[in-house]
């Protein structure tokens, strides 16, 4: 083979999977009612000629190139086999064939036979409905944090209690990805022994830890965010809940690595050391001075961290905790003319202290009594009104939990069954029975009998939050589906696809009463319910999962750029890239807005560090804040972020294939294959004076017919981001001096040069991103990967959302209202 | 460069209250020794993803007393229980006409020599692992059946190869052919699991005892859920069944196990540099040999396709980008460099289980570490001739010092099916294997 049609072959194979369909058998099913969507009209008769001119030379009986055999099929049943037509289209949409250097159908003849196709497949679709069946969905670690916040109004900190999941199809919510070994049931026992007891406020036993660590690559000597009090400098800032009220212990540590191995910057300087709670200063210490500088080795760390240690009575519940150190007004003169360039983050500050971590332990049983006096808690305060047995503790969550207190002893048991009504019917999302209460009311009995009625709740507790029903999200059949055939979930499964798909949560209680009443899939009632649901702060979620994982915003906090190369990033600008990225998509859901601001938009968030770091001038404070973009700004859009544009370098330099994979996958929705085996990637030349410039090494790369097919076009995406290093800075030159060059070409000839001339290429691909975007949250909604078969669902959505030019709650109101969501393929007959 | 490093955090940075000296962590305590039965055999494998440079690994002789290569001197302490293998292929991990995945079924096929899968759903398949088979046998009454741990975080995004689960490049030990184990990379976490939770022997009886009552409740609960389930759901609930019977298990053994020891500080965080963090990794493991905990573990020490770079040794490429080195030869010495450092760090594990006491010798004599990469030079991303080393085994009658050559399309299987064998586990054939390296023990 030359090597000229070995590109082709490869450029043919690189667009072969651009979407993940898989074949699946479906047999004809028949129709059901309440089919979603309309029919695109089809009247055009087939056109067979144009397959015949253009296609069968290569996808014939003989040659079946790429397994496609076009001269046989029958054009009068497309819809029989969607899982060969859907790649038809998308081959001809994309204009990846016929492939270059044959024969071409003119732009309208090739728009007419797209359109055609989609026709008769939509028409298929609407006919015999496909929904396709998620997996049994456990629930991953970010819903489970939900859950238990909607539940007991308790702020869990996941992460300390749960690993993260394994994702498919680019999402952690796949069902078939999210399986249950030994060592998560585990995590599931003692996440749900600790929630119970923090939310009973039942500490026993020897008192619990908890410790947060500041990362060491913050900077500490500057206030690193607006969350915190003005003139403080590092620390750390974190939302804690307080099971009961008590003496709670603190333990603040400072980072080590001074000279002789101790805590650094412990100097004859005191420097004040504050924490606070709820924003007003409870507790002040100073590190250092003149009597401690005299100490030496571990008896200075030894008596440092005894001025660190110390008792606070705190009431029970939920409070904000900051740690930070008092900015001292005589440090170096210059830092208060240019903070930012003084305080390069690699250096070591001031040789100013900064703190490592704080840990705070719940108090003993004596602690308890000691804060109860301290606090002045009167017994049985807070609602708890006349009830005998209620606690000296009150709390948000004991006020969610607690629907009735007991006034005797007789009166326990029914009110404990009213309790773990309420919370099971919440917790497993639908009305409860007597059967669903059994195992729970045992529990409650068997804790109960030993500690009272306060113990026998946390038992009960702890035995909804590892049930079955709680952490696995079944969806029922009736029992007239017939195998294999689609049928409308129910109402209560609606509810839950609604709220797991826009929150990451369980649905609260009007979406509950609503589904009980079976009015919930009305179409006025829906829309009003997603409406209120996008609405709430709850749909955060999808900022925070679907885009976070999408835009993939999530890999920000797992950012080590070497230092050695790019010293200018520190844990302060890592925030900050995150808090853009989310700000910017969470303004798109508030306001509504295009989905298509997301590439273009004429604004993003900003404060001085990340203003400074883009070279955007008159940004000042650390409060992130609404900045205009002029319409030639390079930071406009996703591709002008910092977390994008480091998530897409290596550690030390950037990469423009891996910058060019990232528009292919989730610009345009065409992830390029995996290179083949036995290619080496990117030369790499250490010796800055024997550098390549960055074209003539991707030339390289390219002459090779192997790797051309899909570098062609991947690494032209990639070399107009150029100018902005691995960690989003521009520069115009690369550091061996060479000028940067960001011009690019792709295949068919488009030319563009830098951000700006990428951003009209992906504005001028629209429709593949709308397409994209669309697919990716589809993906998401339903926990599943996409197969051909959904394809007329995506197409529906986008055409429903076109009347309002796409804003992002059309293309919601669209995925609620589609075949997949509301519907479901029966189970096979076993 | 005007550059100062920043502050490394020291061990205590995984410490929260109390202690402030530097005690080698978890090496505060020993637990009461009393009840593991004297010399049982342990099992640890070690991966570590991206391959190594083959010039700098495989050394340049062959036989007893070969000369240990650049990247393999730190084993030199323990020669006489290191054997070098080479020559062996992972062949189940190359592509059989799938389209890439070269990474992502390099680290399951390794010990399981089955070809793994190429898909990201439902049918998610590779094959039972040496490690899992081997725990079956050995760890039938020790708390945990195995420990599976990691350094590097499975939950970071796009990650993971196009078309492949992220399963794959995860889980280096699966249960079954369609069970990958995800491993642990939260130190407290794993000790939790190694330990139980609680700070005395009451409390921890106690849990133990309320654990078992909630199990019992979700057992009862999913027997009534399976009769109105779908035949997949019912799988899937049948995998949370089989999690709640091992757990249960565990907490039964645990109760019949004498539980008095002092159990060590519990870690709190996650240390930021990779020694330190791989180092705790290794230690619970050998504090988990160490008191019977379980005696078999895996540890995912680098996985495949990893991004992560080492500036504390002055290799700021990401792994993944140095293991494609072009041939460069600077680029080839770092790469070396930093498979050396994974060496390096593997052999703190192997020094610590040679201190620790264990029957008539000490936990490396009942232990057969394997340490390898399911890749082999990572520039030709291919699977021929990885790299493998095996230490200990004194009572496998694993002779050390030497360094084995097989010739060109020795399976890696049948390293797999020999170490069944030294474990007690007969089989005729495993994977694609065609005979045991009978040349394991001898010469």
């Amino acid at each position: 083979m030359t090597a000229p049609r070995l590109a082709v072959l490869i450029a043919a194979l690189c667009f072969s999977v651009p979407l993940a369909y898989k074949v699946q058998a479906t047999g004809a099913a028949p129709q059901t009612a309440g089919a979603v969507g309309q029919p695109s009209p089809s009247t055009a008769p087939p056109p067979r000629a144009v397959f015949d001119k253009y296609c069968i030379t290569c996808h014939n009986q003989r040659l079946k190139t790429a397994g496609l055999t076009l001269d046989t099929t029958d054009l009068a049943h497309v819809g029989d086999s969607p899982d060969v037509w859907e790649k038809v289209v998308r081959k001809l949409r994309t204009g990846a064939m016929p492939p270059p250097g044959r024969p071409r159908p003119d732009k309208a003849l090739s728009t007419g036979t797209v359109s055609w196709l989609e026709g008769e497949l939509d028409r298929a679709a609407l006919e015999h409905p496909n929904p396709g069946r998620p997996t049994l969905q456990r629930l991953n670690r970010a819903e489970y944090h939900n859950a238990i916040r909607d539940l007991l109004a308790l702020d869990i900190d996941a992460a300390s209690m749960l690993p993260g999941d394994s994702a498919a199809y680019g999402f952690d919510n796949n069902g078939d990805a999210l399986t249950l070994s030994s060592a998560l049931m585990e995590r599931y026992l003692g996440a749900a022994a600790k929630i119970s007891q923090l939310a009973l406020g039942e500490v026993r036993g020897s008192p619990a830890t908890d410790t947060f660590f500041v990362p060491t690559d913050r900077n500490q000597g500057i206030r690193f965010s607006d969350d915190m009090p003005w003139g403080s400098r590092g620390g750390l800032s974190t939302s804690y809940y307080f099971p009961v009220d008590g003496e709670y212990e603190f333990q603040l540590r400072l980072k080590e690595g001074g000279a002789d191995g101790g805590f650094f910057g412990v100097t004859e300087e005191p420097q004040q050391l504050d924490l606070s709670l709820d924003r007003a200063k409870v507790w002040s210490s100073t590190v250092g001075g003149p009597a401690i500088a005299k100490v030496r080795g571990d008896q200075r760390d030894q008596k440092v961290l005894e001025a660190l240690h110390f008792r606070l009575p705190i009431k029970a519940g939920s409070h904000l905790l900051q740690a930070y150190f008092v900015q001292r007004t005589t440090a170096f003169v210059e830092d208060l003319f240019d903070p930012y360039l003084r305080r390069d983050p690699y250096r070591d500050g001031n040789g100013e202290p900064a703190i490592s971590s704080l840990t705070i332990a719940a108090p003993s049983a004596r602690g308890q009594l000691n804060a109860a006096a301290a606090l002045g808690t009167p017994p049985g305060a807070g609602g708890a009104g006349d009830d005998a047995t209620a606690t000296a503790n009150d709390s948000p969550t004991l006020r969610r939990l607690l629907v009735c207190r007991p006034a005797s002893h007789e009166a326990e048991a029914p009110c404990a069954r009213k309790i773990i009504e309420t919370l099971a019917r919440h917790a497993y999302r639908r009305p409860v029975t007597d059967a669903d209460l059994q195992v729970p009311l045992a529990e409650y009995r068997d804790g109960a009998s030993r500690g009272g009625f306060e113990s026998g709740l946390e038992m009960a507790v702890r035995s909804v939050l590892v049930s079955p029903n709680f952490l696995f999200r079944f969806e029922s059949q009736p029992a007239a589906a017939a195998p294999n055939s689609p049928f409308r979930i129910s109402d209560l499964d609606l509810a839950s696809r609604l709220s797991f798909f826009l929150w990451s949560s369980i649905p609260d209680d009007q979406l509950l009463d609503l589904a009980a009443r079976k009015t919930l899939h009305e179409p006025a009632v829906l829309r009003e319910q997603v409406q209120r649901m996008i609405a709430d702060s709850r749909s955060d979620a999808l900022v925070s999962n679907f885009a976070g994982q999408w835009l993939q915003i999530r890999n920000v906090s797992g950012f080590r750029p070497s230092p050695e190369v790019l010293f200018h990033f520190d844990d302060n600008l890592r925030e900050a890239f995150q808090r853009e990225s989310e700000l910017f998509f969470e303004s798109i859901i508030r306001e509504n807005r295009s989905v298509l601001d997301l590439l273009d938009a004429d604004y993003t968030f900003l404060n001085e560090r990340l203003a400074r770091h883009y070279g955007i001038p008159g940004v000042y404070g650390e409060r992130f804040r609404r900045v205009s973009l002029p319409a030639d700004s390079i930071r406009r859009g996703l591709l002008g972020q910092g977390s994008i544009l480091t998530d897409t370098s290596r550690p030390n330099r950037t990469s423009p294939v891996l910058r060019g994979k990232w528009i292919l996958e989730n610009i345009f929705g065409a992830p390029p294959p995996p290179p083949p085996a036995n290619v080496p990637e990117l030369k790499e030349e250490r010796d800055p004076a024997k550098v390549l410039p960055m074209r003539a090494q991707m030339a390289q790369h390219r002459a090779n017919p192997v790797c051309a097919g899909c570098h062609a076009q991947m690494d032209q995406l990639g070399f107009a981001l150029e100018n902005f290093d691995a960690i989003g800075e521009w520069r115009d030159k690369y550091s061996s001096g060479s000028p940067v060059d960001a011009a690019a070409e792709l295949p068919d000839g488009t030319r563009f040069d830098g951000p700006t001339g990428l951003r009209n290429v992906l504005l001028s691909h629209s429709d593949d991103f709308l397409t994209t975007i669309t697919e990716k949250m589809l993906t998401y909604a339903l926990g599943r990967g996409l197969e051909a078969t959904d394809a007329p669902a995506v197409r529906q959505i986008k055409r429903a959302a076109a009347g309002t030019n796409y804003r992002f709650a059309s293309l919601i109101q669209g995925i609620v209202t589609s075949t997949p969501f509301q519907m479901r393929m029966a189970e096979d007959a076993n | 460069m005007v550059i100062t490093k920043i502050a490394l955090p020291r061990r205590t940075f995984i410490r929260g209250m109390g202690a402030t000296l530097a005690l080698p962590f978890l090496d505060a305590m020993v637990p009461a020794l009393s009840a593991v039965p004297k010399g049982a055999p342990r099992f640890a494998a070690i991966y570590v993803g991206n391959g190594a440079n083959p010039y700098a690994w495989i050394p340049t002789s062959v036989g007893v007393g070969f000369e240990l290569s650049p990247t393999l001197k730190s084993l030199e302490p323990f020669r006489d229980r290191t054997l070098v293998i080479s020559g062996l292929d992972n062949f189940q991990a190359t592509d059989q006409g799938d389209t890439g995945g070269q990474h992502p079924r390099a680290a399951p096929a390794f010990m399981s020599c089955t070809h793994p899968k190429q898909t990201e759903g439902a049918d998610v398949r590779a094959g039972t692992t040496i490690d899992q088979m081997i725990a079956q046998h050995i760890c039938r009454d020790t708390k945990l059946t195995s420990l599976e741990v990691s350094v590097d975080r499975n939950d970071a995004v796009g990650a993971c190869d196009h078309g492949y689960a992220c399963a794959y490049l995860n889980s280096m030990s699966w249960k079954t052919p369609t069970l990958p184990l995800p491993a642990e990379t939260s130190p407290r976490f794993v000790f939790e699991r190694m330990f139980g939770i609680g700070a005395t022997a009451e409390e921890r009886a106690a849990r133990s005892h309320e654990d078992h009552s909630i199990l019992d409740g979700v057992t009862q609960e999913v027997s009534k859920l399976r009769a109105r389930l779908g035949s997949r759901d019912r799988l899937k609930l049948g995998e949370y069944l089989d999690a709640v019977r091992d757990v249960e298990q565990r907490i039964a053994k645990s109760e019949s196990s004498n539980s008095d020891f002092a159990v060590p500080e519990q870690p709190v965080g996650v240390p930021e540099t990779f020694r330190e963090y791989a180092e705790i990794m290794f230690d619970l493991q050998a504090l988990a040999f160490q008191a019977d905990v379980t005696r078999v573990s895996s540890f995912m020490m680098a996985r495949e396709n990893i991004n992560r770079s080492y500036n504390e040794i002055g290799l700021p490429e990401a792994h993944h980008a140095m293991s494609h080195h072009s041939n460069n030869p600077e680029k080839m010495k770092s790469y070396a460099k930093l498979n050396a450092y994974h060496v390096e760090t593997f052999a703190y594990f192997v020094k610590k289980l040679q201190a620790i006491p264990d029957g008539d010798g000490t936990l490396l004599d009942h232990s057969v570490l394997l340490y390898g990469s399911g890749m082999s030079d990572g520039n030709v991303h291919n699977n021929y001739d990885v790299p493998v080393v095996v230490v200990g085994g004194r009572d496998q009658q694993i002779k050390g010092n030497r360094h084995l050559r097989y010739p060109k399309g020795t399976p890696l299987a049948n390293l797999m099916l020999t170490l069944l064998d030294k474990f007690d586990v007969p089989l005729k054939s495993f994977g694609d294997s065609t005979g045991e390296l009978d040349l394991l023990a001898g010469v």
